[in-house]
């Protein structure tokens, strides 16, 4: 779905979108829709009620109140707007450029960004107030430099993380110039951020600029929100109603910025129930299922019948996973493998009972060593995970949590699950570390993930995965974060586990290289159904499904030394 | 670690310079005739003269910079020009006024704001609508509305807590916390409101990192992985917030502090600006960034205690 | 006067409900009789120092505290003795004799005596101290004998008793001069209160106890606070809940919110006028002004009722003399002198020959000139062809580009009307002051010598017929005579000061 999309359906953001067009609208035509001039004062007509003409009445100076209201937000959201470019021009091009170079630019940015930050506001406005005169523009500029940080921190942090991305470490080595990477690459993730930023330093800008207005410090003579809220609060105790209007229209235009920022927030960043393509869900015709269904005997270890998977609710439901029959034998290795959106990834989950939020099993069984676990209350779950099934994910840095050392993390779920003393837990994690050949336990215990490689902390991960002896392990391609020597080393990891151990292990991967290397069996998915199951020997050779066919094809025809890029999702970016 | 907080506190001496004289020159643009303030419209232009060579004003900017850096190197920031005050004491009677207000407001909303945004976090759905409208609203509503609505419900008519004035905390416990009790609620409002939604926008978005889902895979319990990792995990960018919100309450409680009668540093420093109180507000500014640079180093200690990753960034 | 104590949290609950069963909202927070022995007196002024050079108008209270002055001036505005205990002039009216107390003593227990007096009195003339001007033409001050001074002067002055019982003559101990810093903020005076310093924050509240073996009267209160606050609303509730026995509230609608706030008793006090101090006679700045029918013109084109009706709530009398009801000069009849005649005004600026009108700039400080004020203004003096054009100014700024670059031909102003006679026509009609442009014309030449001349009470007829001839010549612009409340609670009475905003810190009394 194109943000345009996901813009128009989103309630809240067309809701608050149109408000704000309206109060806009309405600002702009003030010439037109006040029939008086917002200045015209009529003495004898102070605090007098509506009349025709004068819907609002009149204020103190027995002036139109409508008329100032719109005029008045003429200044309100121009000065707003003043103090948004000026922090737009300030902080967007600095924090790009420091953030893209870094070097001597950085420092020099940083600091003075430090600097204005530390400025007093209010000393600031006031001196400047006093120098440059009392009107809405100058004040506005100033205070776009003093909220100018707030973008210039924000850009600087995204761009110099997306700078350490993959893909413009590969932009760069195809050799395109700077100047279109910030372009094309740079500019696309910094966008949603600061589009956010835009619409809650508006509300802030409008709101401080009323606060001053309020405090007496403002425009003189012109006519704003801040003014006719501070003329109102003077004459509080003798018409309370004058507060209202320029307090309403204060209030529903930050309120509206408010909800568009958050509306737009989850349209841009997508942070609606994550829908994995449910496009290709639906629309992509499948042939049926050559391989007939094994529904009479059912694995001892996993055994998986007609299970169904769907994101949203009613009409906007999407199945994923569409009737999906699997199985496990303890000591087996099944492959699951098919494109990304085919669903193999949902059914890992659904099996280990982590589906991400807004997704569910809508149907179908799933036995767990015997138990079935479709509809398993959350704590006999709980049980089952780590001890029975356990997880080796696909990214190893982002499955460690950043926040705690490597040691503490795997310590953990072993004093938890197995009540182990800290002492015993301890020594079982570092035996662990041993395990997974890892050379120096003691120090990869005592780091942080970001201290350690990639490599090792998918060892990490599936050392972690051990720890409470488990009988099934579901690896989800558990190796394509990794650089090719590393997959290798990994991969023999995961064999001499499974053997010595004897572990029953589902692999999620879309990788047929790895598949002929580890597994027993494997099960091909598209579009949320299994379309082959069988041997390895067997589906490698001589696939029979056309999908199974492709695959195998294209395996065939161009090895890849590297699986295709796949690009990170704007969530995990820090906002 | 140390060597970090050296680091920051050396940058932060240099700011203090940088920002000092910055300050200085621009206060001392001759817009405000502060000798004709002083000795009254009536006087004449002699005795208005004699009170700028009094004041020094007579000397060029960079030569009473350099006397004021010298004075205030050895502690001493002289005294206010309108009040006779000792910039020091002044500045000192009533910073405690104003950080009682800080610290509250930082605690009430640190317990509220990251109650709500947790529960809207993780519960969603009717929850997260009913903490979304609160934080909007409390964000809407202008702030001197809510302050006077709880001056006459509480103060005037229910009699609870005092309309207006401060008592030292070293004088009357109960005292002091009746007296603040009403500024910081008033001042609480937008805060909850602000730092709420933070916490609940980092809450989800922690909720969704994959090792979430890998502690859960683990058998680890769903409160236990909230409170241990996700709270830990959405903490740094709510205390960035919530720092945020600390260092604007120094000069952004004003009118709080106007209509409470309370003598703080915001109402101080509108007083004192207007008139041109040249020592008082080098003193006020000083304040400012030395309160500044310490808050943005203890919310970078913390979130580098927090996530240790952003030490290293 | 009522005991501050304020439910703590714990028993804040029950408290509420027992307001709430019983009904009771009212300012019934302590049963009148409990005495505090403190005054609590809230305020927006704030001492510049408590060095007396320094004292000025509304922040008297502050030094009556700690200082005696030569003569005290009784609520209505009669002088009596206090350090002086007589005070005559010899003929010529250029020698003024005091006669001295010879019983007190400043705290270090040196004597205060006629040396005394001469060191502060020529203190305060060589000072920056706003009224050092006063003294400009105090020639010498002749020590005769430890109870005798005699002041010289250059010319008559016939406000010298004022000068003596307000800011000029408050007598400090002249060992204190060495150390001018110090006298700041530690006063040395013979006053019936000392400073409690421990209590004090400077900049917010002034505590004050008694002083021990206090030579002169007895005043009813133990202790006085003085506290300052910027806004009348935190003063307004400060009253409601008790917890400020008296202030003066300026703001009309502060005023009204105040009406039927149950224990609290409301007395007018009338000092300030508000209106445009037009002085550019001559049309230094805007040419038009020099002919009298325009400046007339401008008076008749303000409609004073309504504005008096809208903006002050009808708190105050609308007049068109700059002279005071407490001064001699005060005619009834002139305060209706210019009717709001917008047709009698366009009729008069045809006559000078501007009947379309000219451009009239003046600044505007908001805290004075409310948006109120300044749009009714400028509609009416549209309505006969008046263009206003407000400039906006910050206060310091204001006084600048007034007083000392002289860039305008007039400024709306609150001004204090003083009782003094001399007073009034020494600020506002001879060259200085509010006079910046010098204008003077023959009839001013003829009068202003005579009353200076003039023992007290001679004067009267010269003096209005000055003002007589000031108002229709239209000197000036005067909107209306403002009426603030001095208000009290239960505890406390007090007499407004004549020609002072805030009463002297004698006129409050101990009830019950």
């Amino acid at each position: 779905m194109s943000t345009a999309q996901r813009f128009l359906r989103n309630p809240q953001a067309m809701a608050s979108s149109a408000l704000l067009a309206l109060i806009v609208a309405a600002v702009l035509l003030a010439p037109v829709l006040a029939s008086h001039l917002p200045g015209a004062a009529e003495l004898g007509k102070a605090f007098a009620g509506p009349e025709p003409g004068h819907p609002l009445g009149f204020d103190s100076a027995g002036r139109d109140v409508w008329s100032r209201l719109l005029h008045g937000g003429g200044n309100s959201l121009g000065g707003a707007l003043i103090a948004l470019v000026v922090a737009l021009g300030l902080g967007v091009p600095s924090g790009l450029v420091a953030g893209y170079y870094g070097k001597w630019f950085d420092s020099l940015a940083n600091w003075a960004s430090n600097f204005v930050m530390a400025l007093p506001a209010m000393i600031v406005l006031l001196a400047s107030r006093a120098i440059l005169g009392p009107t809405v523009p100058v004040l506005m500029v100033v205070l776009g430099v003093l909220v100018a940080p707030s973008f210039f921190r924000l850009v600087r942090g995204i761009v110099a993380n997306v700078r350490r991305e993959l893909y413009v470490d590969a932009a760069r080595v195809s050799g395109l110039r700077d100047r279109r990477i910030i372009a094309r690459h740079v500019l696309i993730v910094v966008r949603a951020p600061i589009i956010i930023q835009v619409a809650l330093v508006a509300g802030i800008a409008i709101g401080l600029q009323a606060g001053l207005e309020f405090l007496g410090i403002g425009s003189g003579d012109a006519p704003t929100w801040g003014a006719m809220l501070n003329e109102a609060f003077q004459n509080l105790q003798r018409n309370p109603l004058l507060m209202l209007w320029p307090g309403l229209a204060l209030g529903l235009t930050s309120a509206a910025l408010v909800l568009l920022a958050s509306a737009l927030r989850d349209v841009l960043e997508d942070r609606g129930a994550p829908v994995p393509n449910p496009r290709a869900a639906r629309r992509v015709r499948v042939d049926p299922p050559t391989t007939p269904d094994t529904a009479g005997e059912r694995a001892s270890l996993l055994s998986v019948r007609d299970l169904a998977v769907s994101y949203g609710h009613g009409a906007t439901a999407v199945e994923v996973v569409r009737g999906v029959d699997l199985d496990v034998a303890e000591g087996e290795v099944v492959g699951l493998v098919g494109q990304s959106g085919s669903g193999k990834s949902q059914t890992a989950f659904s099996v280990l009972g982590i589906l991400p939020e807004g997704g569910r099993v809508t149907r179908g069984s799933v036995l767990v060593a015997g138990t079935e676990v479709v509809g398993l209350p959350e704590k006999e779950y709980r049980a089952l995970r780590g001890g029975v099934i356990a997880y080796v994910p696909q990214e190893p840095m982002s499955n460690l949590d950043p926040a705690f050392t490597v040691g503490s993390q795997l310590v953990e779920p072993i004093r938890v699950r197995l009540g182990s003393s800290r002492k015993a837990a301890t020594e079982r994690a570092l035996d662990l570390l041993r395990q997974v050949d890892i050379t120096d336990p003691r120090r990869v215990f005592d780091s942080h993930p970001h201290e350690i490689s990639g490599g090792m902390a998918q060892r990490v991960l599936i050392a972690g995965a051990m720890s409470c002896d488990p009988h099934l392990l579901i690896a989800d391609e558990p190796t394509t974060a990794l650089d090719v020597t590393v997959q290798a080393e990994v991969l023999d990891l995961l064999r001499r586990l499974q053997a010595e151990r004897g572990l029953g292990v589902l692999l999620v991967t879309h990788n047929l290289g790895v598949v002929a290397d580890l597994c027993d069996r494997v099960a091909v998915m598209e579009a949320g159904r299994v379309v082959e199951t069988g041997d390895v020997e067997q589906v490698l050779k001589r696939p029979r499904h056309p999908y199974t066919r492709t695959l195998v094809e294209a395996v065939l025809d161009d090895v890849p030394a590297r699986p295709a890029w796949v690009a990170p999702r704007i969530a995990e970016v820090p906002a | 670690m140390l060597g970090f907080v050296l680091r920051r506190l050396a940058a932060g001496v240099f700011l203090l310079f940088a920002i000092s004289f910055v300050s200085f020159v621009l206060l001392s643009v001759p817009h405000l005739d502060v000798a004709r303030q002083l000795v009254g419209q009536a006087a004449t232009q002699d005795v208005v003269d004699a009170k700028n060579a009094a004041l020094g004003l007579d000397q060029p900017v960079l030569a009473r910079y350099a006397s004021w850096l010298g004075d205030a190197v050895t502690g001493d920031l002289g005294t206010s020009w309108f009040t006779s005050e000792n910039v020091l004491t002044a500045i000192g009677n009533r910073l405690p006024v104003t950080l009682s207000l800080m610290l509250g407001v930082t605690l009430v909303t640190a317990v509220l704001a990251f109650s709500l945004g947790v529960w809207a976090g993780v519960r969603r759905g009717v929850v997260d609508r009913f903490v979304q409208v609160l934080g909007v609203v409390g964000y809407a509503l202008p702030g001197f509305l809510v302050t006077l609505v709880i001056v006459l419900v509480f103060a005037v008519q229910l009699r609870w807590f005092p309309a207006i004035g401060y008592v030292p905390l070293t004088s009357s416990v109960p005292g002091w916390l009746s007296t603040v009790v009403l500024p910081i609620l008033s001042l609480s409002v937008a805060s909850v409101a602000g730092v709420s939604q933070q916490v609940r926008g980092s809450v989800i978005d922690v909720l969704r990192q994959d090792y979430v889902r890998t502690l859960r895979a683990r058998g680890l319990p769903p409160r236990r992985v909230l409170f241990r990792h996700v709270l830990r995990n959405a903490s740094a960018p709510a205390l960035t917030v919530l720092g945020m919100q600390f260092v604007g309450l120094l000069g952004g409680a004003v009118l709080v502090e106007q209509i409470f009668g309370l003598p703080g540093i915001g109402s101080m420093t509108v007083t004192y600006t207007t008139r041109g109180d040249t020592p008082i507000i080098m003193g006020l500014v000083m304040t400012t960034v030395v309160c500044v640079v310490v808050i943005n180093l203890a919310v970078d200690v913390l979130i580098g205690w927090l996530n240790p990753k952003a030490r290293t960034a | 006067m009522r005991i501050r104590r304020f439910p703590t949290v714990g028993t804040a609950g029950a408290v509420a409900v027992a307001l709430v069963l019983t009904g009771c909202s009212g300012a019934g927070g302590g049963a009148a009789g409990q005495s505090d022995p403190t005054l609590d007196i809230a305020t927006m002024t704030i001492p510049q120092s408590l060095d007396p050079v320094t004292a000025v108008g509304g922040a008297l209270p502050f030094f009556q505290a700690t200082y005696d002055s030569l003569l005290k001036r009784e609520p209505d505005g009669a002088y009596s003795p206090m350090l002086a205990t007589s005070w005559t002039w010899d003929p010529s009216r250029t020698k003024l004799s005091l006669a001295l107390r010879d019983d007190v003593k400043f705290d270090d227990g040196s004597a205060f005596d006629a040396s005394a007096v001469k060191a502060n009195l020529e203190r305060f003339k060589a000072s920056t101290g706003a009224n050092a001007k006063w003294f400009s033409g105090l020639k010498q001050v002749e020590v005769v004998d430890a109870t005798h001074v005699v002041l010289h002067l250059d010319a008559p002055d016939p406000a010298y008793p004022h000068y003596l019982s307000d800011a000029a003559g408050l007598m400090a101990n002249p060992a204190a001069f060495a150390d001018a810093e110090k006298l700041k903020t530690t006063p040395d005076g013979t006053g019936p209160y000392e400073l409690d310093a421990a209590q004090t924050v400077v900049g917010t509240k002034w505590v004050y106890r008694r002083a021990e073996n206090y030579w002169g009267e007895r005043l009813p209160f133990d202790g006085v606070t003085m506290t300052v606050f910027d806004n009348e609303t935190a003063i307004v509730n400060g009253l409601k809940t008790g917890q400020v026995d008296t202030a003066v509230i300026q703001d009309a609608n502060q005023q009204s919110s105040l009406d039927g706030a149950v224990g609290l008793t409301t007395t007018p006090v009338d000092f300030d006028f508000q209106g445009i101090l037009l002085f550019d006679r001559a049309g230094k700045v805007t040419p038009e002004l020099a002919d009298v029918r325009v400046r007339q013109a401008l008076n008749h084109a303000i409609d004073r009722k309504t504005m008096l009706e809208q903006i002050r709530r009808g708190k105050g009398a609308s007049t068109s003399q700059i002279f005071g009801t407490d001064t001699s000069a005060y005619q009834e009849d002139l305060d209706s002198y210019y009717a709001h005649d917008p047709e009698k005004a366009k009729r008069l600026l045809a006559e000078a020959g501007h009947a379309d009108g000219f451009e009239l700039k003046m600044p505007r400080m908001s805290s004075i000139v409310t948006e109120a004020i300044a749009s009714s203004l400028r509609s009416d003096l549209a309505d006969v062809g008046i263009t206003l054009t407000w400039v906006d100014v910050d206060q310091g700024d204001a006084l600048r580009r007034i007083f000392s670059d002289r860039e305008f031909s007039g400024f709306v102003m609150n001004l204090g009307q003083s009782a003094d006679d001399w007073l009034v026509i020494k600020d506002l009609v001879l060259p200085g002051t509010f006079n910046l442009f010098g204008y003077t014309d023959d009839t001013v030449k003829a009068l202003t010598p005579k009353i200076q001349a003039a023992p007290a009470g001679d004067a009267v007829e010269d003096v209005r017929a000055l003002n007589r001839h000031l108002v229709e010549n239209a000197w000036f612009v005067p909107f209306y005579r403002m009426s603030y409340a001095l208000v009290t609670d239960g505890g406390v009475t007090a007499r407004p000061q004549s020609g002072m905003a805030v009463p002297s810190l004698y006129n409050y009394q101990s009830v019950g």
